[in-house]
């Protein structure tokens, strides 16, 4: 560097900068220009003309004044004619203040007389001089004893006595006692001063000041100096305004004696009334609050907290009046009462005059506690998002493409491509076997517009994956092969789904799209409920293909928010035929709904039969009023009402603020709008009200893709995360138990797969059980796709009570078991089950004596399920024989289960088809391969399961509690089981 | 407190309002109480030597409730004009108009610090309006309800209002929660408990309804009165022992908070009885009627 620039060689004088000229004067003209006038007076620089500084410190130059510090001017000296000044001499010119004055404050300088200032003032005479003459000029507005005009001739000029005057000479002043009081001197002046402070600043210098003063005085006198005897002679000769008595009140009654505050409004209306001439006066004694105008701007205010400013001041105030509001009390006390005036004058500040700051203001603030998190939070958060499924083929750049020149068709695609860039390639699929029948939708599967897709999709998916993706990347450690659902099947010994004849498309009968409706249907949903309501309730028995629809459409109801666009058979139907019948559905739905709700409070169960048969089996909604049972209804009425909900709810930073708290929202991104679709509502705002809106039936059926698609990928999420045993705690940032007790209202009941064991004791209670059940399979199934959608996390079930059935019969426990699971928040305990089996792996070999028991017995039951293992696993202290006994029982309940299981594991077999659909093409006969080779398989898992149960018994806690969200998965082990062991 | 130190002795009637009074309310600390009413005015009394002190004019339609701040320094009032009014006491001026409501604002409550006012109103929505600034915009609209507002209460953390639509909506500003207890009948009333753990409910069909705040549950209802029509006021006594509320036949009703029996029921008025009041502290009541005239009640 630095010989670097020892390399070069300056030619030359350097160009003068143009800038160090050109600041100066540009600060001098801002200067000018008043920029820098802000400044204050000490700061400010007296510059020349060229800017530069002219007063200098004394050691910078001193003063610089003149043409360069001389006498001269630029122009120099020139000689002048001698003119001399003894003839005509210099006038002497008077000056006086009046002529530097303009004519409106000459008039105000002829209106003020000299007087001392108040703060010189110190004896208070001219004060008191002032008040005098101030009350002396009052008498004239006074009321008088005389009524009308006085005549002048009457009343007679108060001159001065004689006395009076050589008093004044003699220095006596106004108020002054004549008695040498020497001794008293000191506190007199102080008395004085006091006097005057008050008289001046106090709102107690009003109107009758003269006439309250000496008697104040008095008092005071009285009440400070009580053992001076000369007091009274010592003091000022007061001067005794006299005032009459206007009002109506006895002599001495004090209508004011409990309220002090319209006392003084009392005496400011009395000035009002008096005339302009007062008004002055008293908004100047109004104190704090005063204005030079007395008035405040209309439709302004300030709270009691707060101080007038000018800004508070109407400046363009046009003289409106508000009306008037008047004290009916009137009594004007010639008094004030003792505590009154002995008030100190300060305490009043920054109150309203006649008004005293509350002595015990509850205008505290409030801390509350910080929130105490449980010790065992952990604080890592999850944030479920839509999952990326392999739409990695997309990698070559498709070609820009025209859109299709049908506006719809464009719409469409671009619909679409949307979606699945948002929820992933499954979507596609799902989409693209649900119309293959449908020409519109023929771009997904290479028709017309399909490039345009592709392109479509190509560009909406870098939009919506990249946060997802990353986060993702983040939670699956590198190096971790991600699951499959199929793998993960395999894992747990499923049966491989059903694959549909997808790749025949264009063949394909109507009938099996409405197959195919089932079997999405059935992943969501229990088929036992349906069952169950086929055998009880069948309301258009006579009508067996609008039975049928009819419990399509329960399904749908029930399986929140899937929706198949023409239900099933019914696609020769109108319209407004299609309409009608759906009243009519929703109608019997109502009955049916009812009816349990009657059965459930031991109403007779013949409601709805009566209800049927008076309908003549054809359901309106007016036939449905009409049976309304009121009985049943106030019952109803009673066990609905009175009904908790819970939203979320914004309030305003300001109100906080106002309220004293803290804005819990702070922070946060303002609110979205308001569900701009319920599309978006269900997949990507957290808003879990909207929750009961998937009951609707009228949802159409795009919202019902993205819930299926989301539940698929949440299914493989789970699998990836048992397998890399991701133990992630989404943060339960809202409990969304209530809600979920809100909407799906009845707990304490058994879940149907677990009460296989159950059914044996009670019978009688299977209907009711399965009604319920059903609620609760729905309300589970649901729940888990919304909850995951919405991110949050269902609220880990409660701890299961081993040590307490360890101590009960086996029977027993059996139940409590069972009850336990079955509560509301036990949801996808078994697969904190599965996740055990892949911790375990074959880890049985070395077993004890109760595992291989258990093992034989639960070969003989071959397809027992998970939650028979849980309860093994429950019964893990149990001897040989428990289990032993346990085992036929169990058998027993699936034989006279049969019939019903039979439908169950039909629909079963079509939701695995439908499961296996995602990898789009395998035929039923590879199926029924693979099937059966998982099936060996699943034996083997079963017995790992076993063992895993028997040792790992109390970890499994912590996992049901982690795992406790995906119940649908949970869900589908347990149908596959069941169905193995059919088979 | 026993039944026998229940208010029920007349000790002031308090005369002035022409037409229906359509409210009563003490001030913080008893000494005082306000009333509104069809002519439009709001009066300012002492109850406890029946003298009507001030009266305050402005409305241009019927006041249907007034609130003073706990410093006794301000007021609001609201009513048939679709305007919240925020009074000075002393002065009697009308220190800011709140406007936005789109119908007829039901009722009007200070908050803790006397720098909010909330509105409930006919138009569905409660308005949470800015006393300290001045501004004329609402600082909150709650728009939640499905049907007129009638009533609203405040804590020191919560807005609560009752709807026609059935339910009682409380909004958490500490947690930013709205919870909604749906009572399944129209609200008319709510008035909370001085323990601030309960909210009494009146419902268009003739029953009080007590519920847990926590919890939303249903503890007690309270049958026996006329309220079928009109917006009649109810609260608990100051003990929190009894429940009173007025009758559309003019009656009082006065029920055992925990076993929900009438202890006492005696007629208090010619017409309906719309409103009630409870002194904070002592054994005194006030009632507003149809009639005209509020008395003052007391053991």
């Amino acid at each position: 560097m630095e010989s670097d620039e020892e390399d070069f060689v300056f030619y030359g004088k350097p160009i003068d900068r143009e800038e160090d000229i050109g600041s100066r004067k540009k600060k001098a003209v801002a200067e000018a220009s008043g920029q820098l006038r802000s400044l204050p007076v000490w700061k400010q620089e007296v510059t020349d003309e060229e800017g530069r500084r002219r007063f200098h410190g004394a050691f910078t130059g001193g003063f610089s004044a003149g043409y360069y510090n001389t006498a001269g001017s630029k122009e120099g000296w020139a000689p002048q004619a001698f003119t001399s000044s003894r003839k005509n001499r210099a006038e002497v010119k008077q000056q006086s203040i009046l002529n530097f004055l303009d004519e409106d404050e000459k008039t105000e300088l002829e209106d003020r007389s000299l007087s001392t200032s108040s703060q010189f003032d110190t004896f208070g005479f001219t004060t008191a001089e002032i008040a005098r003459k101030q009350a002396e000029k009052e008498q004239q507005h006074r009321p008088s004893a005389i009524p009308g005009p006085a005549p002048d001739e009457i009343v007679l000029p108060a001159a001065e006595s004689i006395g009076v005057k050589l008093l004044q000479k003699m220095g006596w002043r106004q108020g002054r006692s004549i008695k040498d009081s020497h001794a008293n001197a000191l506190y007199d002046a102080r008395r004085e001063a006091r006097k005057a402070f008050l008289s001046l600043s106090s709102a107690d210098a009003k109107v009758q000041f003269t006439d309250s003063d000496p008697v104040k005085g008095d008092i005071e006198n009285v009440a400070e100096q009580p053992e001076d005897g000369n007091v009274h002679s010592s003091k000022g000769t007061p001067i005794f305004v006299l005032n009459l008595k206007q009002d109506v009140h006895g002599l001495g009654f004090d209508p004011y004696k409990n309220a002090p505050e319209f006392r003084e409004k009392k005496r400011s209306r009395a000035s009002h009334e008096r005339g302009p001439v007062h008004r002055k006066g008293f908004s100047i004694k109004d104190g704090l609050f005063g204005f030079k105008s007395g008035k405040v701007a209309p439709g302004f205010g300030i709270g009691a907290l707060e101080e007038l400013d000018a800004e508070d001041e109407d400046v363009y105030g046009s003289g409106y009046e508000f009306e008037e509001t008047y004290v009916e009390e009137v009594e004007e006390p010639s008094r004030l009462s003792l505590e009154n005036k002995k008030e100190p004058v300060a305490k009043e500040r920054g109150s309203l005059p006649g008004f005293r700051v509350a002595s015990n203001s509850d205008y505290q603030m409030e801390r509350f506690e910080p929130p105490v998190i449980p010790k065992d939070f952990v604080p890592h958060h999850t944030f479920s998002g839509p999952l990326q499924t392999g739409y990695k083929n997309v990698d070559v750049l498709p070609p820009e493409v025209p859109p299709p020149e049908d506006n719809n068709l464009k719409l469409l695609i671009e619909g679409v491509a949307t979606l699945v860039a948002r929820c992933g390639k499954l979507f596609e699929d799902l989409s693209r076997e649900k119309n293959h029948s449908n020409p519109l939708f023929n771009f997904l599967s290479g028709g017309i517009g399909h490039d345009y897709y592709t392109r479509k999709l190509w560009e909406a998916y870098p939009k919506c994956n990249d946060q997802t993706k990353q986060h993702l990347d983040e939670k699956v450690p590198p190096g971790v092969q991600r699951m499959t659902a199929e793998s993960r099947g395999k894992i747990l010994g499923e049966r491989p789904l059903d694959r549909s004849s997808r790749d025949s498309s264009s063949s394909v009968h109507s009938d099996d799209v409405v197959h195919l409706q089932f079997n999405l249907s059935d992943t969501f949903t229990e088929p036992a409920s349906f069952n169950e309501l086929s055998q009880v309730e069948k309301p258009f028995k006579d009508d067996p293909a609008k039975q049928e629809r009819f419990e399509q459409y329960l399904k749908e109801k029930y399986e929140g928010g899937l929706r198949s666009t023409n239900s099933g058979g019914a696609g020769y139907m109108s319209e407004a035929a299609r309409a009608r019948e759906r009243l009519d559905f929703e109608a019997a739905a109502e009955a049916i709904k009812k009816v349990k709700y009657s059965r459930e409070s031991k109403v007779s169960t013949l409601n709805f039969m009566e209800f049927s048969k008076a309908g003549g089996l054809q359901f309106t909604s007016g036939g449905l009023e009409q049976t309304k049972d009121p009985q049943a209804e106030d019952l109803i009425v009673k066990n609905m009402y009175p009904k908790r909900e819970e939203f979320q709810w914004r309030p305003s930073p300001l109100l906080c603020k106002r309220f004293d708290l803290i804005d819990p929202f702070m922070g946060k991104p303002p609110p979205a709008p308001r569900m701009r679709g319920k599309l978006d509502s269900l997949l990507f705002t957290s808003d879990s009200v909207k929750a009961a809106k998937m009951e609707e039936p009228a949802t159409s059926k795009k919202d019902l893709l993205p819930v299926l698609q989301s539940d698929a990928q949440d299914i493989s999420k789970n699998v990836a995360e048992i397998e890399t045993e991701v133990e992630v705690e989404v943060g339960n940032v809202e409990r969304p138990v209530d809600l979920y007790k809100a909407i799906f209202s009845d707990d304490s009941d058994e879940e149907p797969k677990d009460s296989n064991l159950n059914r044996a004791e009670d019978q009688e209670k299977k209907t009711e059980a399965a009604n319920t059940a059903l609620n609760r399979l729905i309300a589970g199934d649901f729940l888990e796709t919304l909850g995951k959608e919405l991110g949050l996390e269902v609220p880990p079930d409660l701890p299961f009570p081993l040590q307490k059935t360890r101590n009960l019969a086996p029977q027993k426990e059996n139940v409590e078991g069972r009850n336990d699971n079955s509560s509301p928040h036990a949801f996808g305990e078994t697969i904190g089950h599965g996740l055990s089996i892949l911790q375990e792996d074959d880890s049985h070999k070395g077993q004890s004596i109760h595992g291989n028991a258990l093992e034989s017995g639960a070969r003989k039951s071959l397809g027992t399920s998970l939650s028979e293992d849980k309860f093994i696993k429950l019964n893990k202290g149990r001897t040989e024989d428990d289990s032993k006994v346990r085992t036929p029982l169990t058998r027993q309940n699936y034989s006279s289960n049969s019939s019903s299981e039979d439908e169950r594991s039909r629909k079963r077999s079509r939701r695995h088809r439908h499961r296996s659909s995602d990898t789009e093409s395998d035929s039923s006969s590879d199926h029924r391969d693979r099937y059966s080779s998982r099936s060996r398989g699943r034996k083997k898992g079963s017995h790992r399961e076993k063992s895993s149960g028997s040792r790992k018994h109390s970890k499994h806690h912590k996992h049901r509690r982690r795992e406790s969200p995906h119940r649908s998965s949970h869900h589908s082990t347990e149908k596959r089981e069941k169905m193995k062991w059919k088979e | 407190m026993s039944v026998s130190d229940l208010p029920r002795k007349e000790v002031n009637v308090l005369k002035g309002h022409e037409g229906a009074v359509l409210a009563t309310r003490f001030n913080g600390d008893g000494n005082y109480c306000l009333s509104c009413g069809k002519d439009r005015t709001i009066r300012l009394w002492n109850p406890h030597r029946g003298i009507h002190i001030k009266t305050y004019k402005s409305h241009g339609r019927e006041v249907r409730d007034v609130h003073v701040t706990s410093d006794n320094s301000k007021l609001c009032s609201c009513g048939g004009d679709r305007q919240v009014f925020y009074w000075d006491v002393s002065t009697g001026r009308v220190i800011r108009k709140f406007r936005g409501h789109d119908s007829e604002v039901n009722a009007v409550k200070f908050n803790e610090y006397a720098s909010i006012v909330v509105s409930a109103g006919y138009d569905q929505s409660l308005r949470a309006w800015d006393c300290r600034s001045h501004s004329t915009e609402p600082v909150q609209i709650i728009d939640t309800f499905s049907d007129s507002v009638m009533s609203v209460c405040l804590t020191k953390t919560e807005i609560i209002g009752g709807s026609v639509d059935g339910t009682v909506r409380t909004f958490d500003m500490r947690i930013g929660r709205e919870i909604s207890d749906n009572l399944g009948q129209p609200v008319n009333c709510i008035s909370l408990s001085n323990d601030g753990n309960c909210i009494l409910a009146s419902c268009l069909d003739s029953t009080l309804r007590l519920l847990d705040r926590s919890t939303g549950e249903l503890l007690q209802e309270y049958k026996g009165h006329t309220c079928k029509s009109y917006k009649l006021d109810c609260c608990l006594t100051n003990t929190d022992a009894h429940i009173t509320g007025g009758s559309e036949d003019g009656f009082i009703y006065f029920w055992d908070l925990v076993d929900a029996s009438v202890v006492s029921r005696f007629r208090a008025h010619n017409s309906v009885v719309t409103s009630v009041s409870y002194h904070p502290k002592e054994n005194c009541m006030l009632t507003a009627s149809v009639d005209g005239t509020v008395r003052v009640w007391k053991t």
